[in-house]
């Protein structure tokens, strides 16, 4: 047995971990100081998908991503927002200091429009960012999406349910986002590419709606006690 | 001045058989489809010959392909001819129902020598793949008899002209029949006999017409000309013998109309962003595309992936008979801005329209949308979704003095089913809308959800809680 090892040691067969060197792929900070260091200081990866794997809306999972759109919107890149679950408020947008001007918003009918679109978006140089709800994805669309991904050099985003966390993916990084308990947003790393995953991180996030860190509720006394349900 | 004259034997022919993709004999038929009036060359081979019944032209060669000519069909080819012909002449003139008139006197200098002139237009004759007897004459007649006539040289001596017009037979000389016997019973055979009467008395004995045609031909008197001036649209049209009915066959003679569009755009200095498309069916209504592209563009290769897209998407209802291909719209090209020394810039933004067309060819022009703020108080239309054109920057006067407002707006307020976790902030009174009947009064908090969703939730006037918005 320890023979077999041997050799499979010996031709470089066996990927082993303490030899683990640090990768070089080219990527986009996050601007999130806390989630750049738990992604070894690397953040998005551009020319490869990622993935953010959250339940449900409003927990804070736009501003995550809200410095790197200030960034590629300055820069002149486009931002596409695919098959968006709701509107992307305009006027919120604007306040946060995105260039409206580059952001175009896609709504496809079917699956292999959006896979079509999305590749098309992905190839273009003009592309900056791509935000994409794509629904539900067999593990062979994503990895098409993820060769797409690689022809360009773009950060693309899938944002998916939760209960895909178990499914394997090629995405290069898959996030999985949970509200915490002061309005912040615990992130837990499932995958990157070239380290080891799991680490966990919490980020502020009251800020999205002005609210400071404990801070005591503002909010006028009214007649709604009596009217909820 | 010196004229030069195009003759087309068999235009109709010629514009049918550039856009086909096989290679049977084929032959035009006279309006009431009794008699053949041109034959392609492979018919010729067979035994097919202009005139005969199309009976004895059908035994002769059984798998004949046939055409009927409609007059209005060939003024509008022979307009297509005058159009690319202009690019080398400036005063052209419309001879129907098949010749053209090119003054070229005046262009000897530009091309350097009558032979460089001769050969340019041949030249593009070749390219356009016609074939045309093309001939010089110091005046337009005799241009036109020589052409006809077949006996054209590149040569601007006018006794060489004259020469060559005398020894034509009076028959080739297009006089009216009457005029014709006559001159035939005088014993006269040939145009030079008739150039040697005396002038008066031919004016006598004959007709003034007669006189003044003859005059004509020989440059004694004057024959003015009203030039043809091109319009300002683009339009190709293509007929098929055989019904077309995959997209497949279509994007053959595409190519070629397109390519001509191309040259037909580089020549006018002019970029286009509409290209309208019909698509002519023997028994329904034609299919009107129309193919836009995000930013001006002339490419012929760029039209074509957009309209191979098109056609992808829209299969084709029925079997086509003919395309047309316009263009009424057309844009000033313009010159390059802010390019840096590599034309990165340029290149991207280029970039930026091919995608746009392609997204807007496949997925429609409504499914792309650009948002703005609009200057509203009510939530709802506090936004605008825009179709996307042109790439233009949007920049706000002050965001900062915008509200606190979610990133998400829900399509339409959900109501809230559960009572919130945690009340933060509010309210905030937004009231208006009395001035157009969409009446909006509420009182807007901020609050979190049981399953942490931050969301911004309303109570309007008629008590209900909804949701309107996530901060996400």
């Amino acid at each position: 047995m320890s023979e077999l090892l041997n050799t499979l040691m010996q031709d470089a067969r066996v990927w082993q971990g303490h030899r683990h060197r640090q990768t070089t792929q080219p990527s986009e900070p996050t601007g999130y100081q806390v989630l750049d260091n738990q992604l070894g200081g690397i953040g998005w990866p551009r020319g490869a998908l990622s993935e953010c794997l959250l339940d449900a809306p409003g927990i804070g999972e736009l501003h995550l991503l809200l410095p790197l759109m200030q960034r590629l919107t300055q820069a002149g890149k486009t931002v596409f927002w695919l098959n968006p679950p709701h509107t992307p408020y305009a006027p919120a947008l604007a306040r946060e200091g995105v260039d409206l001007g580059q952001v175009v918003m896609i709504h496809t009918e079917d699956a292999g429009d959006f896979l079509w679109t999305l590749e098309n978006c992905l190839r273009s140089p003009v592309t900056g960012l791509v935000l994409a709800w794509p629904g539900k994805l067999a593990t062979r669309e994503v990895r098409r999406l993820q060769l797409a991904a690689e022809a360009g050099s773009n950060v693309c985003v899938l944002f998916r349910e939760r209960r895909y966390a178990e499914q394997n993916s090629p995405a290069a990084l898959r996030l999985e986002l949970t509200p915490g308990d002061n309005r912040d947003l615990k992130v837990n790393v499932i995958k990157r590419r070239g380290s080891w995953p799991g680490q966990r991180c919490s980020l502020a996030m009251a800020h999205r709606a002005d609210l400071a860190f404990r801070e005591a509720p503002r909010v006028v006394q009214g007649p709604w006690q009596h009217t909820q349900r | 001045m010196l004229w030069l004259y195009l003759h087309f034997p068999h235009l109709l022919l010629d514009h049918i058989r550039r856009d086909r993709e096989d290679s049977r004999p084929l032959v035009i038929v006279e309006g009431s489809g009794q008699r053949v009036i041109q034959a392609c060359p492979d018919a010729r081979d067979q035994g097919v010959r202009a005139g005969m019944r199309l009976k004895t032209a059908i035994n002769l060669v059984p798998e004949l392909g046939m055409v009927r000519a409609q007059p209005e069909q060939e003024a509008r080819i022979l307009e297509d001819q005058a159009r690319w012909l202009y690019r080398y002449a400036a005063h052209i003139v419309l001879v129907p129902p098949d010749g053209l008139l090119a003054e070229i006197g005046s262009l000897q200098k530009l091309y350097g020598g009558l032979p460089a002139v001769w050969q340019t237009v041949e030249q593009a004759l070749n390219e356009h793949r016609l074939t045309a007897w093309i001939a010089i004459g110091h005046t337009p007649l005799a241009a036109r008899l020589i052409a006809r006539a077949g006996k054209g040289e590149c040569t601007a001596d006018k006794g060489h002209i004259l020469r060559a017009l005398e020894n034509m037979p009076l028959v080739a000389a297009e006089f009216d029949g009457k005029t014709c016997t006559r001159l035939q019973r005088l014993g006269l055979n040939t145009l030079g006999e008739v150039f040697a009467l005396p002038a008066p008395e031919l004016a006598r004995r004959l007709s003034p017409e007669t006189l003044a045609r003859i005059q004509k031909i020989q440059g004694t008197r004057p024959d003015p000309q009203t030039p043809w001036q091109p319009p300002h649209s683009f339009r190709q049209q293509a007929d098929f013998i055989q019904e077309i009915e995959h997209t497949q066959g279509l994007l053959f003679p595409l190519q070629r109309m397109l390519s001509e569009l191309e040259d037909d755009l580089c020549w006018r200095q002019q970029d286009t962003d509409s290209l309208h498309l019909i698509l002519r069916h023997r028994h329904e209504e034609d299919t009107r595309l129309r193919i836009r592209t995000s930013g001006p563009e002339h490419r012929a290769e760029a039209f074509l992936n957009l309209i191979r897209l098109r056609l992808e998407q829209q299969p084709l209802r029925a079997p086509v008979v003919a395309l047309v291909l316009s263009v009424k719209r057309f844009l000033g090209r313009e010159t390059p801005t802010g390019q840096d020394l590599l034309g990165e810039s340029q290149d991207l933004n280029e970039a930026w329209h091919t995608l746009m067309s392609r997204l807007q060819a496949r997925l429609g022009e409504q499914s792309l949308k650009r948002l703005s703020p609009q200057a509203d108080h009510r939530p709802e239309r506090a936004w605008s979704a825009s179709e996307v054109q042109q790439k233009h920057k949007t920049r706000l006067a002050a965001p900062e003095h915008l509200p606190r407002r979610p990133l998400w707006l829900l399509q339409g307020p959900q109501p809230l089913t559960e009572p919130p976790a945690a009340w933060f902030a509010g309210p905030e009174r937004i009231s208006g809308g009395w001035w157009d009947g969409q009446r909006v009064h509420r009182d807007y908090y901020i609050a979190q959800l049981q399953s942490g969703q931050l969301a911004w939730v309303f109570r309007d006037v008629r008590e209900g809680w909804f949701i309107h918005g996530w901060f996400g």
